[in-house]
């Protein structure tokens, strides 16, 4: 079944895919998040959400190069039956559909309050989600490509600011590093852990990856570049801001953005210049995680083309989006489904891979016996 | 043959389908519709005419002093791009460029509101570059000034936020001859000010971050407006929490930023060597800092050391001879006796307020978090102990480096 041309994906194109995954609508209020939490530790808070990510991140990796020719979706079935990992892959399938219309939502948020003032919120989401949703028709080796393509355009201007503003940044603000109050920390620290879960996506990308064992490397790779981006826009922010400031402001990094100049005032506001790059960056995330809903969907129904269900699932995405009642209602139901989502992303794999261990199931055999039979 | 044709058909409806909603027609707005807002100043409304009473758009607003709001708005076409070509030669009075017009409210806001019932350009903050605030207002609290500059996403955080001696409106119809905008005139000022080193950075981000810090308070240039329309940066307007409480003198400047060590540095003193006829000036172009804490009978203690270097600019008579060591270091040890007092004087008046500007205390909050969490935490507790507690010794060492192109 697996001829070379559906293995060929390289481990830094599906590095790639993780962090223009991970990066995405969470940076605008990122800062916040992370200070709410952790006053000055607030680098320190994104650290430790950086390793709980990656905990979740390494378990799909090990289920991956376990079973090296399936997702999530298939080897569960070997793993737990056939009808518990139908109950986890539809939930699975539901989180990923509410995480695909909540990043819709977010990003049509910041639009509107701050360039569109006038476009209402629906068109700006629905026209994100339609792009998402051509975007998806499409199979996993387009859609590393696509990550792969605009990987640069989202590192170097965050990359950008981040260095531009350190020049306003004062050393006394980021201290003490791990904070004033720092039994407070655990619940920011899972907040920030939740922006990382968009990377649960490496579970498409390993069955198509020219090697396998390399999926570990990948998602090293990938975590230690976004949550390397991620700390240090949190440093950048805090340091220009203080703390204290940062709890005033709904969107830290884009107030980075607009207090950041070019030299010799080229620009001498970078955040509309930031927005337009973000709006790429949220692109990926949605394709994405809708792109993991639609798979998972069409596997699980056992469907041979999922091309079908892309727009069909439109409708249903654009209605969870639209029905958060206001912006900060949308943040408590952000945070909240990003907990329950935590126990999903991690929870659930770990769940798995200790099952796979006792059991003995494995799917990278191949070579010298045949491919376990799926039942 | 229907087969040919199909798939242009269908890209091209897709395509019609798709444009208007990706080309961003909702929120286009020719640039003459807008009325571009430069400058604002924010004043307390005295008497309410009846014109004024009329002119507002809700009558029962809250029962909170009224503020008067005047606005410079830019007259498109009429603002010189480059250096003036047939302005006259300069003295192009701000009628020419800009619009004042003022009205009154409740709050910002609402006089912001009335305001837009009387013109018809929408207002447009991306260019604000001033905010003039009246002393009477900053010292009645900014919370409303903060928080509807800080929640519009127009305004930038590179802008000033000024507090003027009396009428803040003046500041705005003020015509200075250097620029034809005056707003841009105002902003060289100051601009200009951090430049020579007579100003530290102190844009209203700035400001904002520096107000909500536990251990610091914030402070804003306080200027007066002088015959010639020109306007002058007379001190520090100090201040606690978000109310004014003080002002300081123009040179007490130069002392908070040798104290925060920051560079460039301007300011000139005279230093007496012995007599009036025997004064010398001197300006300094750098400065150092850096302080060590330590705690007193169970209080901190703040040890400053600061390093100066200047330059011999000028003398009233030849009196003084400029030739050897010995009378350089007689300056440096004059100057450093004089500038000590003007940093302790500086330190006692803001202590007198309970108004840390210079970030004393979140220097234990970085560096002694464990003191901070036992005997601090909060800003009130900070603002207290700065009053009473806090002590400060200052070490200053002056190194006088050049004489000019004089040789004696």
């Amino acid at each position: 079944m697996q001829s070379n041309s559906n293995r060929q994906i390289t481990t830094i194109e599906s590095a790639a895919v993780l962090v223009s995954t991970i990066i995405g609508v969470g940076v605008l209020p990122l800062p916040l998040f992370a200070v709410r939490a952790g006053d000055a530790g607030a680098p320190l808070v994104t650290l430790l959400g950086m390793l709980v990510g990656f905990v979740g991140l390494a378990l799909i990796a090990l289920l991956g190069m376990r079973f090296p020719n399936k997702n999530i979706i298939q080897y569960s079935e070997d793993i737990i039956g056939k009808w518990l990992a139908a109950l986890g892959s539809i939930c699975i399938i539901g989180f990923f559909a509410v995480l695909t219309s909540l990043t819709a939502r977010e990003f049509g948020e910041v639009v509107v309050t701050s360039v569109l003032k006038e476009t209402p919120l629906e068109v700006t989401v629905i026209v994100m989600l339609l792009l998402a949703a051509v975007s998806t028709r499409n199979n996993v080796i387009t859609f590393s490509y696509i990550h792969l393509f605009y990987f640069p355009f989202l590192l170097l201007p965050a990359i950008l600011i981040v260095a531009l503003s350190l020049k306003n940044a004062d050393l006394i603000n980021l201290q003490p590093v791990w904070g004033n109050n720092p039994s407070h920390m655990l619940p920011g620290v899972l907040t920030v852990a939740a922006l990382f879960q968009g990377s649960f996506v490496l579970t498409l990308v390993i069955p198509a990856m020219r090697n396998p064992k390399k999926a570990m490397k990948a998602s090293l790779l990938g975590m230690l570049i976004a949550g390397g981006l991620y700390i240090s826009i949190v440093i950048a922010a805090v340091g220009v801001f203080g703390a204290e400031e940062i709890k005033n402001l709904l969107w830290p990094t884009l107030e980075l953005a607009k207090a950041t100049s070019l030299p010799a005032n080229i620009l001498e506001r970078l955040d509309a210049a930031f927005l337009a790059v973000w709006v790429t960056a949220v692109f990926t995330t949605l394709f994405s995680s809708y792109y993991l809903t639609l798979q998972a969907l069409s596997t699980l129904s056992r469907l041979k083309d999922h091309n079908m269900l892309s727009f069909f699932l439109l409708p249903l995405v654009f209605i969870m989006a639209v029905m958060p009642q206001n912006i900060i209602s949308m943040y408590e139901i952000i945070a909240f489904v990003g907990r329950i989502g935590l126990s999903l992303t991690i929870g659930y794999p770990a769940l798995l891979f200790i099952i796979a261990l006792i059991r003995g199931k494995r799917g990278d055999r191949s070579n010298g016996k045949q491919v376990e039979k799926a039942s | 043959m229907a087969n040919r044709w199909r798939k242009p058909v269908k890209l091209a409806v897709v395509i019609l389908m798709v444009f208007p909603f990706l080309a961003g027609c909702w929120d286009r707005l020719e640039i003459e519709d807008r009325a571009v807002v430069l400058g604002v100043s924010i004043d307390e409304a005295k008497k309410v005419t009846e014109e004024q009473e009329e002119s507002e758009v809700i009558p029962n607003g809250p029962k909170t002093d009224m503020v008067h709001v005047a606005v410079q708005i830019a007259l498109p076409g009429r603002i010189p791009l480059g250096p003036s070509d047939s302005g006259g030669g300069g003295g192009a009075g701000s009628q020419e460029t800009l619009w004042v017009i003022d009205v009154i409210g409740h709050s910002i806001d609402d006089a912001l509101m009335n305001l837009q019932q009387q013109i018809s350009g929408r207002l447009f903050f991306g260019h604000l570059r001033v905010i003039v605030v009246s002393e009477k207002i900053a010292r009645r609290g900014l919370e409303n000034v903060n928080d509807f500059f800080r929640r519009n996403s127009e305004v930038r955080r590179m802008a000033w936020l000024l507090i003027s001696k009396g009428n803040a409106r003046k500041l705005m119809t003020a015509a200075p001859k250097l620029e034809r905008v005056p707003t841009l005139y105002l902003m060289a000022t100051l601009d200009e000010g951090i430049k020579m080193g007579k100003f530290p950075k102190d844009y209203i981000g700035i400001f904002w971050s520096n107000a909500v810090k536990k251990g610091q308070e914030g402070f804003l240039p306080y200027v007066e407006l002088r015959k010639e329309d020109n306007v002058e940066i007379s001190g520090l307007a100090i201040f606690k929490d978000k109310k004014m409480v003080g002002r300081t003198k123009a040179l007490d400047i130069g002392a908070y930023m040798a104290i925060k060590g920051s560079n460039p540095a301007g300011y000139r003193v005279f230093v007496d060597l012995g007599g009036p006829k025997k004064n010398v000036m001197t300006s300094t172009t750098h400065r150092d800092e850096k302080t060590r804490i330590s705690f007193k009978n169970g209080y901190p203690h703040f040890d400053v050391y600061m390093t100066i270097e200047i330059n011999l600019e000028e003398k009233i008579s030849d009196s003084v001879m400029i030739s050897t060591t010995g009378t350089l270091k007689q300056v440096e040890e004059t100057e450093k006796k004089m500038a000590l007092k003007i940093y302790r004087d500086t330190i006692e008046m803001t202590q007198a307020q309970g108004a840390d500007i210079f970030g004393f205390g979140e220097l234990i909050r970085a560096k002694r978090p464990s003191y901070w969490n036992r005997k601090i935490r909060t800003k009130a507790n900070w603002q207290e102990m700065y009053k009473e507690k806090a002590t400060f010794d200052f070490h200053l060492t002056v190194k006088a480096r050049r004489i000019g192109m004089r040789a004696k």
